[in-house]
């Protein structure tokens, strides 16, 4: 998901960049029409724009452990900037941070894509569970982000779902295509391709809010 | 010479342009999915709300429903959805939500449900207001939606939500607990209503 727009970011950056050095230094100006100049105008602008929103966006966003997320979201008095960015990084009204703080990988904490083929776990030390006053969740998709059919009908481990803690207080989540031995409570089932995590936090905690609350890797174990 | 500078002219001008209407033409999807295409039961009236229907959340894997895949970021299982798109430029909305705790006296923020009403300008992708929980409790309301342009008092017993823009992208959501609790918050959810303001006070 947001390779894709890595990738196309690279490309439409190579085609301005390109076009602009041709046009400025190795262009017989008495060749061009006024309607190529629009056009052209017009085309390379937009495609700057693109690249514009996707580099602040990467640059105002913050990648931890693999999590994907962006502070200030719909903020009234944001700049024009901002909110390009936004609105790319998430392609949808969001919530402010104080209501709702999202984050989404499609790669484990090596960088590596999420692939249903392998076993995952994510794993929270003793107390570390997302701080908040309403609820969090951490929700599958598949590449395509939809829904994963599965026989327990779960597509989201939540505070709501039953998560059991290990002994020592800490919570580990089952990330796979099959079910865990044993461990069925804490398990997220994954399809059998690629696929994607959104973890969601409502009214989240000031830990969050002040960003010193690190959402942990998701680590391949198989 | 004139060439190049024509041609960065527009280069700029489409720029800033586009920079500055992303989130707008973002946003436009949601306008179209709502009022025009609806989520697997029809166009969505302006100025109305629709409540995302048990069956969705029981069984997200329906194929009847495939036109609510427009309408969110990413999948959710924790809330109901609530949506609308309000017209203001006519008259105000007054917008009615439920006592959340499911008591009729409570209105301590703690003591309720979930749920959280985002009012989002489309021109901008900007939250100017909330109602729920976090901002106002969860006791029962009634909220008066206003344009940029209105005018009047705020009938008593009503607080104001003051948009910057006559349109108006409305969001809302309303936590299901278990699966069990899924009758308890669609009955709440279905409670959140928009009413014109000329109906209210006749």
């Amino acid at each position: 998901m947001s390779k894709f727009y890595t990738y196309l970011m690279g490309i439409v950056g190579a085609v301005c960049a390109s076009f602009l050095i041709r046009l400025f230094f190795f262009t017989d100006l008495s060749t061009r029409t006024l309607r190529s100049d629009i056009l052209q105008g017009v085309l390379i602008g937009v495609g700057l724009a693109f690249v514009m929103a996707q580099v602040y966006g990467k640059i105002k966003g913050t990648k931890i452990n693999g999590w994907t997320t962006m502070y200030g979201c719909g903020e009234p008095g944001n700049g024009m900037f901002l909110r390009a960015a936004h609105s790319w990084t998430f392609l949808g009204p969001i919530n402010v941070p104080e209501e709702a703080m999202y984050w989404y990988t499609n790669s484990d904490g090596t960088g590596h894509t999420l692939d249903g083929r392998q076993n995952y776990i994510m794993h929270f030390p003793p107390g570390q569970l997302p701080p908040n006053d309403a609820f969090w969740s951490l929700t599958m998709g598949d590449a395509k982000n939809h829904f994963v059919p599965n026989p327990l009908n779960r597509y989201s481990v939540s505070d709501r779902t039953g998560l059991v803690p290990n002994a020592d207080g800490s919570t580990d989540i089952y990330i796979q295509n099959t079910v865990p031995i044993d461990r069925e409570s804490n398990w997220l089932p994954a399809p059998s391709g690629n696929f994607i995590l959104w973890l969601r936090v409502y009214i989240p905690g000031a830990a969050i809010l002040n960003r010193t609350y690190t959402v942990p890797p998701i680590v391949k174990t198989k | 010479m004139q060439h190049l500078l024509i041609f960065s002219g527009v280069c700029a001008a489409a720029f800033f342009l586009f920079t500055y209407l992303w989130p707008r033409l973002m946003l436009s999807a949601y306008k179209r999915a709502i009022l025009h295409k609806g989520f697997g039961q029809g166009p969505i009236a302006v100025n109305t709300l629709f409540t995302e229907p048990q069956s969705l959340f029981a069984n997200p894997m329906d194929k009847s429903y495939t036109g609510s895949k427009l309408a969110v970021t990413g999948v959710n299982r924790d809330t109901l959805y609530v949506m609308g798109w309000l017209d203001l430029n006519k008259e105000a909305q007054v917008m009615h939500v439920p006592d959340m705790a499911g008591s009729p006296r409570s209105t301590r923020v703690e003591a309720g449900r979930y749920y959280s009403m985002q009012f989002t300008d489309p021109s901008k992708n900007i939250n100017f207001a909330y109602v729920g929980k976090r901002t106002t409790g969860t006791g029962a309301g009634d909220y008066l939606i206003t344009g940029p342009n209105w005018k009047g008092a705020v009938p008593q017993g009503m607080k104001q939500v003051s948009s910057p823009n006559n349109s108006v992208l409305v969001i809302g959501r309303v936590i299901v607990k278990n699966d069990s609790d899924l009758p308890a918050a669609y009955n709440l959810s279905k409670q959140i209503q928009l009413t014109p303001l000329s109906r209210r006070q006749p």
